[in-house]
């Protein structure tokens, strides 16, 4: 989690005095919302100046979605409630009128088409202004420099989306949501988990726009599962636990340590801690055999990626987005085809491009990707976690759903699945955390010699990523090699007996033992990062 | 599998209700509408129509479309009859039509697993590659019905006073409910038609169960041609027919029992209560474009059905994909993007 990686201009300015007096950019007065008798918001009050960057913490469940959708209109809050934005009552269930009160908000997904240019993206949705009934390019043109110009983004806008950065991509969806299209300009902007799928350097550049697109006098709700983004970065921050509103603290007078045991109680905080400690005690034989063995292989930036893993290890990979780490689990497991260089498992070849044989091999792999590649969103929970094997619960002619179901119940239970008895409920209701424990349960119950687990706890929130660390330590423990690919340093540093840096498509260092720490990975990662890629990095910031 | 334990539900049953609601309103219109003969002539009429449903049911579970159900029924039926008026045994001319009808479907499973051609193109094109062949094989004149007496026997034979062909329906119903729901084959069409990347991933034969899919349509489309053929005559054009009011019972199907899932059951009862639906108003009015009018209305208002039910269960912001969906991504529509429907439940 730790993003420590160059930082540009503007950590000076998050700390500026805020614009006093005047309305308030947002207030919100008593805001509860039940569904069904069910409280999951209690009696939310806040209020937020213009240029204000406010981080909204909260695990999955503790109410922060809903009351994102209650802003945004997409909920009627229960009676009692009362909101304004930029001074004017806001009424609820109306999305058109949040909107043109002036709320935007930017989703994970940034709903931007790859496929067109940046200048399309940004009329997309609100219609290109026109003259004569045709196209007015060149007040387009305008209209959307001047939005970039705003938030201090400096693109192509002829280029297709698909060819910028992550960061600059959000920064896109910013700009657009930013427009004012002839109304009050837009007083508040909420942004769920902008930076779950950002690489470190990428996650700078994103913070730098924000600060630039505060200091022109938007409220800025910020939500996140980061705690390292906060300091330099947010003037205030919120926890939501439970539903509830635990406090609010300026930035810079509240440790890391105090709002992780807010966010998830300190039973946890004393079990992430013993983690650490257990793993470190951890030692592992490296005389046997190699289980897996991966010499040579080439696929898009790799090059060449070599390495070795032994039962019981934890091996982490670690690198940014385009130097071919994202690649190298799905080459390994062969859910992509390799252009060259051999896998081997036990002694067995792997051919290129058959996940099947891996499986066989007792391989698991659990992709980044959760939506698309991993889960079967409108199947149940159950038939998503036995999908890899159902034969044990074939018997006379049938599936048999009683020892199915006793199975999975064991799982749900040994991972503290939410909701307990939720088996049989499609995966697409589960929260994003629960979806990842079914998956990788699904993983787990075949008992795989090796384990490959890309960015596991991308986008779930702190409990569960507890959680997916100790099954993972649990099943090295029980002798499965797990590699976990993860641009998130601190995750590594906690589980990792091992950690391989990644660049330009090769592992170029390995650290072993004592220096799997957050520092040493970063320090592994800079030492030897070329001269012209730090120049690149700061050149973005900079831009 | 779901349970599904009989309630008074609208969601599950409104297909049944509706049935019953078109019974009530022909009966008091019409007095020749509730009669025996009425419901026997529905029963046998339906049987192939249903079979054909089921075929286009299977590869649709997988998310293949087989466009070429009619066709290839149309034509299995034909080459039934041109083979036995050649003087072939019954017997063998009927294992040669449907073995002819999974050709088809091997062929289908062919185009769209090794050459990647989409099912929709392969299934459309395939179908017309068989009407042209069903002219070649008849050297386009219609054959006489042959002479045996096994071939109108299969079909007509009575039990007590439906013909044997409605039973026919019923176990084949039995046995690819049983696929469905309760093989892993079932289980393994369901995950490919849920996320066919993340079922390969799993270790799902992704591409082998997409060509049995197809293959079974075949097989149970030449069944069904060979059937109806022998219950009504040779004809070039009863294929054509079939088409439309399968996909909309497969779809209609989708919102019954076991709503938002294609299945079996809530097939068939789409199949008889838009039949029931046809039947009443063709004996009101005679007017020939009746049953065109009925299933082309029937299929969309079907789909729009289906699709709204899906929807609803697990919220998809565009049918287009343009994005993915989160459960905490609700408001994409807010910044003004694309449609989108917000989700009913809390998160959990």
């Amino acid at each position: 989690m730790n993003r420590d990686l160059p930082r540009g201009k503007g950590t000076v300015d998050a700390q500026a005095p805020l614009a006093a007096g005047g309305p308030f950019a947002l207030e919100v007065r008593h805001l509860s919302k039940s569904f069904a008798g069910k409280t999951v918001l209690r009696d939310f009050t806040l209020s937020l100046r213009p240029g204000e960057i406010h981080v909204l913490l909260g695990a999955n469940g503790s109410g922060k979605s809903t009351l994102i959708k209650a802003l945004a209109g997409y909920h009627e809050p229960d009676a009692g409630a009362w909101v304004s934005v930029g001074g004017m009552e806001l009424p609820f269930g109306s999305p058109s009128t949040s909107y043109r009160l002036g709320c935007r908000f930017v989703h994970q997904d940034l709903g931007l088409i790859q496929s067109m240019s940046a200048l399309d993206n940004i009329f997309l949705t609100s219609g290109f202004p026109t003259k004569g009934g045709a196209v007015d390019r060149r007040e387009a043109r305008r209209q959307a420099r001047a939005a970039l110009d705003r938030i201090g983004l400096d693109i192509d806008l002829t280029s297709v989306v698909s060819s910028f950065g992550p960061a600059e991509q959000t920064a896109l969806a910013i700009a657009r949501a930013l427009l004012a299209h002839g109304g009050p300009p837009p007083s508040l902007l909420v942004l769920d988990e902008p930076t779950a799928s950002l690489p470190g350097h990428e996650v700078q550049t994103l913070l730098d726009t924000l600060r630039t697109t505060a200091a022109a006098g938007v409220a800025i709700v910020y939500v996140t599962h980061h705690l390292d983004e906060i300091p330099a970065f947010a003037h205030r921050v919120s926890v939501l636990r439970e539903g509830r509103l635990i406090d609010t603290w300026d930035a810079d007078a509240v440790d890391r340590q105090e709002l992780v045991t807010h966010l998830i109680g300190s039973e946890l905080v004393a079990e992430l801690v013993g983690a650490k400690e257990a793993q470190a005690q951890r030692r592992v034989d490296n005389h046997t055999e190699p289980i897996l063995s991966v010499r040579g292989v080439r696929f898009r930036q790799l090059v060449d990626l070599t390495l070795d893993v032994w039962p019981g290890e934890i091996v982490g990979m670690y690198g940014l987005t385009g130097s071919g780490r994202e690649d190298a689990l799905a080459v390994i497991f062969g859910s992509k085809s390799r252009d060259g260089g051999t896998v081997r498992a036990h002694g067995h070849d792997l051919p290129p491009g058959r996940p099947i044989e891996s499986i066989r091999k007792a391989i698991g792999y659990l992709p980044a990707d959760r939506k698309v590649l991993s889960g079967i969103m409108d199947m149940s929970a159950r038939q998503n976690m036995t999908l890899v094997n159902v034969r044990p619960f074939w018997r006379w002619g049938l599936l048999r759903s009683k020892p199915e179901l006793s199975e999975v119940a064991k799982w749900f239970t040994n991972l503290g699945i939410r909701p307990a008895d939720g088996e049989s409920a499609p995966l697409s209701t589960f929260s994003g955390g629960n979806q990842q424990k079914v998956l990788l349960a699904k993983w787990l119950r075949q008992e795989p010699q090796v384990l490959l687990l890309d960015e596991p706890t991308q986008g779930v929130d702190v409990g569960a990523k507890v959680e997916v660390h100790r099954q993972v330590q649990h099943a090295a423990q029980a002798g499965t090699a797990v590699v976990v690919s993860s641009t998130d340093v601190e995750e590594l540093a906690a589980i990792c007996t091992k950690v391989l840096i990644i660049r330009n498509g090769r592992v170029v260092d390995e650290l072993v033992g004592p220096r799997v720490t957050v520092p040493e990975i970063n320090r592994s990662f800079h030492a030897e990062a070329p001269m012209d890629e730090l120049v690149v990095n700061n050149a973005q910031v900079d831009s | 599998m779901r349970k599904s334990i009989p309630n008074l539900g609208m969601d599950r049953f409104s297909g049944i209700y509706l049935g019953i609601l078109f019974i009530l309103i022909f009966t008091i219109a019409t007095p020749l509408f509730l009669t025996e003969s009425t419901f026997h002539v529905i029963a046998s009429s339906q049987a192939v129509a249903g079979m054909i449903a089921i075929a286009v049911l299977i590869p649709m579970i997988c998310g293949q479309f087989d466009l070429s159900v009619g066709a290839n029924a149309n034509f299995a039926g034909l080459v039934a009859v041109v083979l036995l008026n050649d003087g072939w045994s019954f017997l063998a001319a009927f294992l040669a039509s449907v073995a002819l009808g999974l050709f088809v479907g091997f062929v289908n499973g062919f185009i769209v697993v090794r050459l990647k051609v989409s099912s929709f193109i392969a299934t459309l094109g395939v179908s017309s590659i068989l009407t042209a062949l069903a002219v070649i094989v008849t050297e386009s004149i219609v054959p006489p019905p042959p002479s045996s007496q096994a071939w109108t026997k299969m079909t007509q034979f009575e039990v007590g006073g439906f013909q044997i062909i409605i039973v026919y329906l019923f176990v084949l119903a039995l046995l690819v409910w049983w696929m469905l729901e309760w093989t892993p084959a079932g289980r393994y069409l369901r995950a490919i038609g849920g996320n066919t990347e993340a079922s390969r991933l799993a270790g799902v034969h992704v591409d082998r169960w997409a060509w049995i899919s197809l293959v079974l349509a075949g097989g149970i489309s030449g069944l069904g041609g060979v059937l109806y053929t022998s219950l009504t005559g040779p004809s070039f054009t009863f294929g054509a027919t079939l088409l439309l009011p399968a996909f909309a019972a497969v779809f209609l199907g989708s919102t019954q029992l076991q709503p938002g899932r294609f299945n079996v059951w809530g097939t068939l009862i789409a199949i008889f209560v838009l039949a029931i639906g046809v039947q009443g108003l063709q004996l009101l009015s005679s007017v020939l474009w009746l049953s065109a009018m009925f299933n082309g209305v029937a299929l969309i208002a079907a789909v729009a059905l289906a699709v709204n039910r899906t929807s609803r269960a697990n919220p998809r912001p565009s049918r287009l994909r343009l994005n993915q969906t989160d459960e905490d991504a609700v408001i994409n529509a807010a910044s003004g993007t694309v449609g989108q429907e917000g989700s009913k439940q809390p998160a959990v």
